[in-house]
């Protein structure tokens, strides 16, 4: 008997045909892969079985049963939880007072001990220590994480959705985790684990499901199935990968010279960080998360004051390089800056604004659209619309849309379009394909590799290594503030690996 | 380790997966909440409406309990949208409200919460008295040279709170809220002491000069009103057709942003909540020379809280600050009539004028979600 069984699911949100007669199963005892692109149906198809959407049409039967979910109680009810992509944890409290938050019980104290006691036999058998009494916010992300799947377990689910549970993780943390997931299936449960990470699907899963447009495309044996199969059936067709034609770099275009940063007296977020990086260049940032890979991009962007150290840029002309260390994030705009951030909602986009706006920020002080008493609305629509036409966003109905209505792909096709039409000399980004399935990472690379192409200097800070590896002319690798290596293409990835791992 | 912790439910902890026969679903009507996308214009003006008509009979309930026969109070109502002199009174009210409703809207569009209008009113207020008592300049430009001091005193009283935000991220609602009450012990050492009427020795200021007074237009409406209604233009210019109203929708948007993209956060800031000072600083002349014809006690009481009501009922937008103020004027007119007929006391305006922000600030609720019934 299967665990889950969906079928002919139908959701529509406002027209939009978001799921179309979705057909999916779990077993007990596997980990089932839910495998496609962003806004493949795949979080609005578990958001369904997890109670959050009322189908529209299709049947749900939970251990044999046919069930109708009028909400996330109904489903936590049945053995269902999800762990979802934010964290709903209450930061100022304790591991216990989150899980008991959760699963409500009699008794303040007594259920404070008896939680405790739970904590530590769920957690112990799943091989993670987790002190039940520390406080959310003092935890990690992948700490945090645990507590959602202890809070999911302690709640009695046997049914567990992960959505994207590595994309908020390193490379090891991902994988403990997963194999964490494992074990928990091996012990008996259903576990379907939302992604749309390959390797994590070839290495963990027991089954896959591929959606494509709302749809279940096909279920199979991920170790029966190639990778290059199962990119085809997420993406649709074949997906370029961006061929590493070298390129004849230029002189020196920023130098970074003994950068230091401490966010209090007792840690060093940046210290004597030094590189180069030359016209025509991509200069990679590799490392693990949190190793001072915000701080080194707020210094670049003049979002932060450096402690100690300079940031100097050239011009086209060999001439002396020009100290921009303490100039404002918009005289470093002037001066050929260009940044894409990693949370392109938060930080690249005014997402309760429409998509002419956003557009129209990136030029608007230079008199490209009217002049300061009054905008042209006309020369806002005719560039965005050609913009939008050349950098291939796609779902814009209309340009008074509000951004936050574009898929994570799409509305950094946005960002792009915007900051590469104000021709930068350096551009600086983080993580610029976090979260975008592979076609839209191919073409935010390819973009990269083009600007590079063009003689743009590129920073790209990454904590994915095969996005740094794939495009990256030379790799700096930053552990705990520090650049500790330095890799010319095509670098060795297990020296690459070392070096962020082997921190002295 | 023993189990004996799950007092309350039944999740076998020995087997971590237990067979999950003997969990059932109760099927009872429930209300459920969805979260929507987007409404329609119209179904957010329909709930709109309904939530201040419900905040009106909240308020007509209090009244009635505070004494006023209820068929009385529809009659008073009446009376203000229908006798001539209440039309007058109503529309002369309106021009001060104007104004502090958009210096509301301005700076909350920068999300720069200024509470401290009052305190802006009475510096205004206090420079403009200044000129007239002082004998500025030649008299044929002394009104407007007093209306020029009364910007300057409102803009002044409005950069302390700016300075002490941008060097010392001092929170500005408290800053201004308590500068209120500095501008007001400030105003009364005035009209106890040095400027107190020589004539008749009440703390309030020498009367204007005639000539120092906002002249009647036509049918007895001064020149407050058409004097708010081009202010108001200028405000509707600056946030909707000019530049700097798309950087101010930038930084309402989301501030780290803006920074990021190169908008003038810092200026563009600064200039709003200037410019909301200045406006309240003219509302406090508007008042002073338009309506009492001397700087007098307690003329500002009330409008800071019902600019804030103005600038939330309209949403920010200028355009729209306008009717929001003819209604809330309309409001003060008849609370000064119930004042005088049944002795109720005009804090019940600010009263009425709570419960309405109360209710519609409940709207959001109704806009961002959708409430189903299902069996």
């Amino acid at each position: 008997m299967a665990a889950v069984e969906l079928s002919g699911i139908c959701k529509s949100f406002g027209g939009f045909l978001a799921l179309d007669h979705a057909t999916f199963s779990a077993q007990r005892g596997e980990v089932h892969a839910l495998l496609g692109e962003n806004g493949a149906g795949k979080s609005s198809l578990m958001n369904v079985l997890a109670g959050f959407y009322a189908p529209d049409a299709g049947s749900i039967i939970i251990n044999g049963n046919t069930c109708r979910l009028a909400g996330p109680r109904d489903a936590a009810a049945l053995g269902i939880g999800m762990i979802h992509q934010h964290f709903k944890l209450v930061k100022a409290f304790t591991v216990a007072e989150n899980i008991l938050l959760a699963n409500p019980r009699n008794g303040y104290r007594e259920a404070q001990a008896a939680i405790r006691r739970e904590i530590r036999a769920k957690s112990e058998a799943l091989s993670f220590v987790i002190d039940p009494d520390r406080r959310v916010d003092t935890l990690s992300v992948a700490e945090q994480q645990r507590v959602e799947i202890l809070k999911a377990l302690v709640g009695g689910a046997d049914i567990l959705i992960l959505d994207e549970p590595t994309a908020v993780l390193t490379e090891q943390e991902s994988e403990s985790l997963l194999s964490n997931i494992r074990d928990l299936a091996v012990a008996g449960a259903a576990v379907i684990l939302v992604t749309h990470k390959l390797q994590d699907v070839k290495a963990f899963s027991h089954r896959v499901t591929v959606m494509r447009g709302g749809r279940t495309v096909n279920t199979l044996d991920p170790l029966k199935t190639s990778t290059e199969q199962l990119t085809t059936l997420t993406v649709g067709e074949n997906v370029e990968i961006p061929s590493r034609i070298f390129h004849e770099r230029g002189g020196p275009r920023l130098i970074v010279s003994h950068l230091k940063h401490r966010a209090n007296a007792a840690r060093v977020t940046l210290d004597d960080v030094t590189f180069t990086v030359h016209a025509g260049e991509i200069y990679g940032i590799a490392g693990v998360g949190g190793n001072g890979q915000t701080e080194l991009l707020e210094a670049l962007c003049g979002g932060l004051v450096v402690e100690h150290g300079r940031i100097e840029i050239t011009g086209d002309v060999a001439d002396k390089p020009s100290d921009i260390t303490k100039a404002s994030p918009r005289q470093r705009l002037a001066a050929g800056f260009a940044s894409i951030p990693a949370d392109r909602h938060a930080h690249a986009l005014a997402s309760s604004l429409s998509i002419a706006d956003n557009f129209a920020i990136g030029h608007i002080h230079e008199g490209r659209f009217g002049s300061w008493a009054r905008v042209d609305r006309h020369a806002i629509w005719r560039a965005t619309n050609a913009a939008i036409h050349n950098a291939d966003v796609r779902g814009v109905r209309s340009l008074s849309q509000r951004a936050s209505l574009l898929s994570g792909g799409n509305a950094q096709k946005l960002v792009l379009a915007r900051e590469f039409s104000r021709f930068p000399r350096i551009l600086v980004t983080h993580s610029p394909t976090r979260g975008l399935d592979a076609k839209a990472t191919a073409a935010v690379q390819r973009w990269l590799i083009e600007a590079r192409n063009e003689g743009v200097a590129v920073v790209l800070v990454s904590e994915d290594l095969d996005e740094v590896l794939g495009t990256a002319d030379r790799i700096g690798v930053l552990v705990r503030g520090r650049i500790v290596a330095e890799f010319a293409a095509p670098a060795d990835r297990q020296a690459v690996g070392k070096a962020m791992v082997n921190h002295v | 380790m023993s189990e004996t912790s799950s007092a309350t439910r039944s999740s076998s902890e020995a087997a971590p997966f237990g067979s999950p026969v003997g969990r059932r679903l109760r099927y009872r009507p429930r209300l459920v909440l969805e979260i929507r996308e987007s409404m329609p214009a119209w179904q957010q003006f329909v709930i709109l409406a309904l939530s201040v008509l419900c905040g009106a009979a909240i308020s007509t309930a209090i009244l009635v309990w505070a004494g006023v026969p209820a068929s009385e109070l529809l009659s008073e109502f009446v009376n203000t949208v229908v006798d001539e002199q209440s039309i007058r009174a109503v529309l002369t009210q309106a021009a001060p409200l104007i104004l502090v409703g958009i210096a509301a809207s301005v700076a909350f569009q920068a999300r720069f919460w200024n509470l401290g209008i009052e305190g802006q009113m009475v510096f205004g207020s206090i420079a403009a008295t200044a000129v007239s008592l002082w004998h500025v300049g030649p008299e044929s430009l002394r009104l407007l040279l007093m209306a020029c001091a009364a910007v300057l005193g409102g803009l002044i009283w409005s950069v302390i709170p700016a300075l002490l935000k941008l060097w010392l991220s001092v929170n500005e609602i408290i800053v201004t809220l308590l500068l209120n009450y500095v501008a007001t012990y400030f105003l009364y050492d005035l009209l106890y002491g040095v400027w107190k009427d020589p004539t008749d020795g009440f703390p309030h200021s020498q009367v204007y000069a005639s000539g120092e007074r906002l002249p009647d237009i036509a049918w007895s409406i001064n020149a407050a009103l058409p004097v708010s209604l081009a202010l108001m233009l200028v405000v509707v210019w600056l946030t909707q057709i000019s530049r700097f109203g798309v950087y101010l929708r930038f930084i309402h948007a989301n501030v780290a942003m803006a920074m990021r993209v190169g908008v003038p956060v810092v200026t563009t800031t600064f200039g709003a909540v200037f410019l909301s000072g200045s406006l309240a600083g003219v509302a406090g002349f508007v008042v002073s020379s338009g309506m009492e014809g001397r700087l007098s006690q307690g003329f500002f009481e009330g409008y800071g809280f019902s600019g804030v009501l103005i600038a939330f009922l309209a949403r920010n937008n200028s355009l729209v600050a306008p009717l929001v103020a003819v209604l809330v004027a309309m409001l003060f007119v008849t609370g000064q009539t119930l004042q005088i007929f049944y002795q109720i006391p005009f804090s019940m305006v600010q009263l009425i004028q709570a419960i309405i922000v109360m209710c519609v600030a409940a709207t959001e609720f109704f806009i961002r979600h959708r409430i189903n019934l299902r069996g």
